[in-house]
């Protein structure tokens, strides 16, 4: 029960704010180190750098394909439950979601390599918390209108409930090497430290009630329901204690769980930047190509079978020597059996959600030429030459993600401004199923060696805050040296 | 070069905080959410041939008590808002019957009584509804059943054959119930 709990809690955090993983303006900004993260083999120039401990990323995604806040609890004097029932209950389809993706950098620290220059290697430790909740129509609609009335002969789909989610704390290696002017390559290494993770999906069957054979209605049960948790078990365990060391133990769990002591996985990340011309390049990567073997702390739970009742029957003369009076708890009983809820606690692999990126941009502009300055922070800069380095680009990004129904894409048409190597400006336009007006802006900002950067999308939404689809911020700090490569 | 970045978070959040605004939202409006769904099932059936009606002695040819806690189950007892229960009554033999279902409480009290007068072939398709909750029985009847009793009579003689091909009697029960989810 308390597992249930957890888990609705962490599905109503999704639903409060749903958020997809798409990081269209920090994708080939390549002026910000964490860049790397998305793309092992995009450009690199810095001679090292170091993400300030815990401060060096954070980004914050959430959005919903279907309603939104204001749909439902604006104060516009609609009844709420007929908001519910026409936005939420019947508005949405089993396609729309609710998910949020958040993720924390503990250490990113790159440096470029003594003997071989034109390797890039970069390491760290990251958090991060996936959440994708599907619209469960039918058992929404089951529900709030139940299975009588116009719902006669109407048949429930169960696999309408798909649901998944994690935290993990990813160790990764990463190198980063430009093979020739034209080419850099990159790839990533990563274990996985599984906190918790939970999912159910791939569930089949469906609820019906019809006219029945013999009786008034047939209720008939076809279900393959499977809920597969891990880690999640421990932490009910502590807070069903609810003792004074609660918070010492939960703090005690994540931190062993933080520092592999939880279920382990291996993940790859791999990503090029080609350049077809002077001005003209294109770039892909491929994230979390990954899975965690989940065998600690597993609790899995099933309702497989079917089933079909007409209630309670008496048939004479069949039955006219049965005195058993018993016979309502013999159908439950049998229905029981028919379709038995179970419990194990057998392994289980999750996979990672797979994303893919792919994009061209095109430069122009007068391009930057070698200088140097004092930042005044008692550091003396010597920036590199880049003579490619123009101060205008615009081009196209393509994201594609796996999500338990299938692959999400988003489709980003960007400008990208460079003022002198202090500032970078990114927009983006992206369209994807949360948004269809979703412009995003980014800063990064160089002073001296210290790096800063901040990245907002679906900006339009901050004109009604709770009216919006689609929310996201990444901001963090670094300090980066550069040197000539 | 503190100070830069603090200007310029400063007017980041200056900008964020102009452009962004809200309509105004009432969270308490989910206190309003009502989700009563109607549930329907079938509860009962009873079939029985003319030959076991014959072949009975005396005038009550079944008579059975099953315990029957569904009603009174916590989630139902405590959500139910209102309910009607469904009879069908079926008579293809050629006898005048009485059934009969009575709710009975954990002390086989009778709390309601539920009593089918059938007329023999060629008898009508007999509907029936009982309407618990508002303008109906009372809803504690159904939360306090524990037991159904169940009895069948034979109002005639036990020599006469319908001429159809397989006379039998059938009592059909079902249930629609209204819930208070939330």
């Amino acid at each position: 029960m308390r597992i249930a709990s957890i888990i609705l809690v962490v599905l109503f955090s999704g639903t409060a704010t749903t958020f997809a993983q798409n990081k269209e303006l920090m994708y080939d900004f390549y002026e910000i180190p964490q860049s790397l993260m998305i793309n092992p083999g995009v450009k690199t120039t810095q001679k090292w750098h170091a993400g300030i401990p815990v401060l060096s990323g954070f980004s914050f995604q959430a959005g919903s394909s279907g309603v939104t806040v204001n749909d439902l609890f604006a104060n516009d004097g609609v009844d709420f439950t007929t908001k519910v029932r026409e936005r939420l209950v019947n508005g949405m389809s089993r396609r729309d979601d609710f998910s949020t993706t958040s993720q924390i950098e503990g250490i990113f620290v790159g440096f470029r390599g003594k003997n071989r220059p034109e390797d890039y290697y970069s390491f760290g430790m990251y958090g991060e918390t996936d959440v994708i909740v599907y619209w469960p129509r039918d058992l929404a609609i089951l529900a709030f209108e139940g299975n009588g009335g116009d719902n006669i002969g109407r048949s429930f789909d169960l696999g309408d409930l798909s649901l998944r989610g994690e935290m993990v704390n990813v160790f990764h290696f990463g190198i980063n090497r430009k093979v020739n002017n034209t080419l850099t390559v990159g790839a990533r290494a990563k274990i996985y430290s599984g906190i918790f993770q939970f999912q159910s999906t791939g569930n089949k069957g469906a609820f019906t009630t019809t006219q029945g054979q013999d009786n008034i209605y047939r209720t008939t049960v076809n279900a393959d329901l499977q809920l597969q948790t891990a880690g999640i078990n421990g932490i009910s365990d502590i807070l069903d204690e609810d003792t004074s060391n609660t918070q010492q133990e939960l703090t005690d769990l994540f931190r062993k769980r933080v520092l592999l002591g939880g279920n382990l996985g291996l993940g790859f990340d791999a990503g090029f930047t080609y350049k077809l011309s002077p001005q003209t390049t294109i770039t892909g990567s491929i994230l979390d190509l990954g899975f965690i073997y989940n065998s600690k702390d597993v609790r899995n739970f099933t309702l497989n079978g079917s089933a079909s009742n007409e209630g309670i029957t008496v048939f004479l003369p069949e039955d006219i020597n049965d005195l058993d009076n018993d016979l309502w708890q013999n159908l439950v009983d049998e229905i029981e059996e028919a379709i038995p809820f179970e419990e194990n606690d057998s392994g289980y692999i999750s996979f990672r959600p797979l994303k893919l990126y792919g994009s061209i941009r095109y430069d122009y502009g007068q391009a930057e030429s070698t200088f140097s300055r004092d930042c005044g922070c008692a550091i003396t800069v010597t920036e590199g030459t880049n003579s490619d380095m123009y101060r205008n680009s615009v081009g196209a990004q393509l994201f594609m993600m796996k999500r338990p129904r299938g692959i999400q894409p988003a489709l980003t048409g960007f400008y990208q401004k460079r003022l002198g190597r202090t500032l970078a400006l990114k927009t983006t336009y992206t369209i994807d199923k949360y948004s269809f007006s979703n412009i995003g802006l980014g800063l990064n900002l160089q002073a001296g060696p210290v790096n800063f950067y901040i990245l907002g999308d679906n900006l339009l939404g901050y004109a009604n805050v709770p009216d919006s689809h689609y929310a996201s911020l990444q901001f963090g700090f670094n300090i980066i040296s550069w040197n000539d490569n | 070069m503190k100070r830069l970045l603090f200007q310029c978070l400063m007017a980041l959040t200056v900008v964020c905080f102009q452009l962004s605004c809200a309509d105004e939202q009432n969270f308490d409006q989910f206190d309003d959410l009502s989700v009563t769904p109607t549930l329907a099932s079938s509860v009962f059936y009873l079939e029985s041939t003319e030959e076991v009606i014959n072949t009975a002695p005396t005038g009550t040819f079944y008579s059975q008590v099953f315990t029957f806690e569904a009603f009174n189950e916590e989630f139902v007892a405590e959500r139910l808002l209102e309910g009607v229960i469904l009879y069908e009554v079926e008579n293809t033999t050629s006898k005048r019957l009485d059934l009969t279902i009575e709710y009975l409480d954990e002390n086989d009290g009778i709390l309601a009584t539920d009593d089918f007068s059938i007329e023999p072939l060629p008898a009508p398709l007999l509907t029936y509804q009982v309407t618990y909750g508002p303008g109906g029985r009372s809803l504690d009847v159904l939360r306090n059943t524990t037991n159904l009793r169940v009895t069948g009579q034979n109002l005639s003689d036990n020599t006469s054959v319908s001429s159809e091909a397989e006379p039998k009697v059938v009592l059909r029960a079902a249930a629609e119930f209204r819930f208070r989810l939330k």
